[in-house]
C-alpha cells in the first residue's frame, strides 16, 4: 500500500533520477561484493549496497549485529579504495548532470 | 496519471516547476515510539497522551509496570485519562467499567458477567533509557524486541546529567519534516547557524544515520552558532520516531559529550509532538553548580536548535518532488528508508532496508559560506564605527 502518494507522474521520474540514473556497478578489489556508485565531485559519493554485495563484504561481516552497536556505522574502507581505483581507471565518471 | 487541470499550463511557462504536495498517509508508522520519561507516569494517576490519532492513557500498576491503552473505554466512549486507577486497572469515570493492562475489561461492578468481547486496543511496551517505549502497528503485529533502541550504558548513572526533557507540540506538517532533517546539509548553516564541514549519511535496515562535523558561525547569535565551538555529531534514527545523538562539543579544547534524544509521537495525520531530551556527561573535576550550569547551556543551545527547525516546518507545505542540487543530502533515499514503516510488513521492497552510503561534497558549499560570513562582518564592523 502506498503512503506518500504523489500527484504527478514526473514525481516518479524525479525519484528515479535521484536514486538510481548513472549508478555504476562497482566491483570490490578484494571481496566478492559488488556495488551500484556514483561520484557527482571528487568528494561526493553514493553507494547503494544489495543483501548480497553486504553478506559479501568481510568488513561489514565483522559487525557487532546487536541492534547496541554503533559498530555498523563504519563504512568498508576497502570499497572505499576499489570505488577510487574505479575512477582512476576512468570506469565510474565523476560529475554531475543536473542535480543528480 | 497527472491530475492537474490542464488548463493550468495556459498560464504557467511549460517549463515552471510545479511543487507536487502528494497525499499524505492516513496510517501511522509502524514501530517504537517514545512516550516520555517513565517516571512521569509512575504517580498512580492516569495520564493522557495524544498519538496516532486518538488519546492514550497510561498507568502505573501495584507492580510497578506502566501500561498504555486507547484513552477512549469500548463501553460508551468514556475518557480514560480522567478515570482512576483502582488496583491494577484504570476505571472509566462513566460506568466505572474496569480495563488491565492486557487490553480486556477485567470487572463491570454492577454487571452479572463481562462480555466476552470486552477487548480493546493496547499498546506493548518497553522502557529504555528511562523512557517509556510502546509499539504501534497498524497491522497489529506483537512488539519486535530486536529493534528496540539500544540502552546508553552511562546515562542515568551518576556520570552523566538526569535527563533534561521537554515537550513541544507541532501542528501543521507531517512528521516526515522532521525525519527529512537527517539528510539536509545546508538547513545546518541557514537554519542553525553552523558551517557542516562533513556530512555523510548511511540508511540500512530500520536505521537511518547522521554523520556530522560543523563549526559554528561568527556573524551569528543562538542555535550552534558559536564559532569557538567544533561539533561532531552522530546521529541515528531507530525505528521512525526516536533518535539518538551522540554529540561530542570541543569548546576552545573544553570536549563535552552530550547526548540528545529526538523523538516524537504522530498525533494525526498532520501534526505531531515531538519530544526532546538532554543528557550531559559530566566533566570531572568540577562542582556540582558548574556542572549543571553547563548541562543548562547545552540544554538551551540544543532545545534553540529545534525550535529553528519548528518555525520551519510550521511554515512549510509538503513537497514530494524536491528538487535537489549536487550540494544536497540523499533526500529521496532517506525517503525511500522512511517508507517501510508505512509499508506492510509483508511489502516492505529490499530497496527502503537495503544499506545506502552517501557523502555530501562540503568543498564548495564552505567556500560560499565563508565568503558570505566574511562579508557580514565586515558590515557589521563598517556599521559600528559608524555608531561610534
Ligand atoms: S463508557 Fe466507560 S464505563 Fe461506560
Ligand atoms: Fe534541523
Amino acid at each position: 500500500m502506498a503512503s506518500f502518494v504523489p500527484t504527478s507522474a514526473d514525481t516518479l521520474e524525479e525519484q528515479r533520477l535521484y536514486t538510481s540514473a548513472r549508478m555504476v556497478d562497482v566491483q570490490c578489489l578484494d571481496c566478492l561484493a559488488r556495488v551500484r556508485a556514483k561520484k557527482n565531485s571528487e568528494h561526493h559519493t553514493s553507494i547503494q549496497w544489495n543483501a548480497d554485495a553486504v553478506a559479501a563484504c568481510p568488513e561489514l561481516g565483522r559487525r557487532d549485529g546487536s541492534s547496541d552497536s554503533r559498530d555498523g556505522h563504519r563504512g568498508c574502507p576497502r570499497l572505499l579504495a576499489s570505488i577510487d581505483a574505479a575512477v582512476r581507471d576512468g570506469n565510474l565518471p565523476v560529475g554531475a548532470e543536473d542535480g543528480y | 496519471m497527472s491530475d492537474y487541470p490542464q488548463n493550468c499550463n495556459v498560464f504557467y511557462m511549460s517549463d515552471t516547476r510545479m511543487l507536487d504536495q502528494g497525499t499524505t498517509p492516513i496510517r501511522f508508522a509502524r514501530g517504537w515510539h517514545c512516550l516520555g520519561l517513565a517516571s512521569t507516569f509512575a504517580d498512580g494517576k492516569p495520564h493522557a497522551i495524544h498519538g496516532f490519532g486518538t488519546k492514550l492513557v497510561v498507568w502505573q500498576d501495584s507492580k510497578g509496570e506502566l501500561n498504555v491503552l486507547d484513552g477512549f473505554c469500548r463501553h460508551m466512549g468514556g475518557d480514560l485519562t480522567q478515570g482512576e486507577v483502582k488496583g491494577d486497572h484504570i476505571a472509566c469515570p462513566f460506568h466505572d467499567w474496569r480495563w488491565g493492562g492486557d487490553g480486556k475489561c477485567k470487572e463491570i461492578p454492577y454487571a452479572r458477567r463481562v462480555p466476552l468481547r470486552a477487548r480493546t486496543q493496547r499498546y506493548e511496551t518497553a522502557i529504555v533509557n528511562g523512557q517509556l517505549m510502546i509499539w504501534n502497528d497498524p497491522e497489529g503485529s506483537a512488539a519486535d524486541r530486536d529493534i528496540l533502541p539500544p540502552e546508553l550504558p552511562d546515562v542515568l548513572t551518576d556520570k552523566y546529567t538526569p535527563w533534561s526533557w521537554h515537550t513541544r507540540e507541532i501542528n501543521g506538517s507531517h512528521c516526515r519534516e522532521l525525519i527529512d532533517n537527517v539528510a539536509d546539509m545546508a538547513h545546518f548553516y541557514y537554519v542553525h547557524f553552523a558551517f557542516p564541514t562533513s556530512f555523510r549519511n548511511i540508511f540500512e535496515g530500520h536505521t537511518a544515520t547522521q554523520f556530522m562535523e560543523s563549526t559554528g558561525r561568527p556573524d551569528k547569535s543562538g542555535g550552534y552558532s558559536d564559532a569557538s565551538s567544533t561539533l561532531k555529531s552522530e546521529a541515528t534514527y531507530y525505528g521512525p520516531a526516536y533518535m539518538i545523538n551522540w554529540l561530542t562539543v570541543d569548546y576552545k579544547g573544553f570536549v563535552t559529550e552530550v547526548i540528545l534524544i529526538n523523538c516524537h509521537i504522530p498525533t494525526g495525520p498532520n501534526s505531531f509532538t515531538l519530544q526532546y531530551g538532554i543528557s550531559v556527561q559530566k566533566p570531572e573535576g568540577l562542582d556540582q553548580k558548574t556542572v549543571d550550569y553547563i548541562a543548562e547551556r547545552y540544554t538551551e543551545s540544543f532545545g534553540d536548535g529545534f525550535l529553528q527547525d519548528v518555525h520551519i516546518w510550521e511554515n512549510k507545505v509538503a513537497v514530494q518532488n524536491p528538487l535537489l542540487c549536487e550540494e544536497d543530502g540523499p533526500v529521496y533515499q532517506l525517503r525511500r528508508w522512511y517508507e517501510q514503516f508505512y509499508t506492510d510488513a509483508a511489502e516492505v521492497k529490499p530497496e527502503m532496508t537495503d544499506r545506502f552510503e552517501f557523502e555530501v561534497d562540503t568543498t564548495k558549499a564552505n567556500e560560499y559560506w565563508h565568503a558570505e560570513v566574511a562579508e557580514n562582518l565586515a558590515k557589521r564592523a563598517a556599521e559600528e564605527s559608524v555608531s561610534h
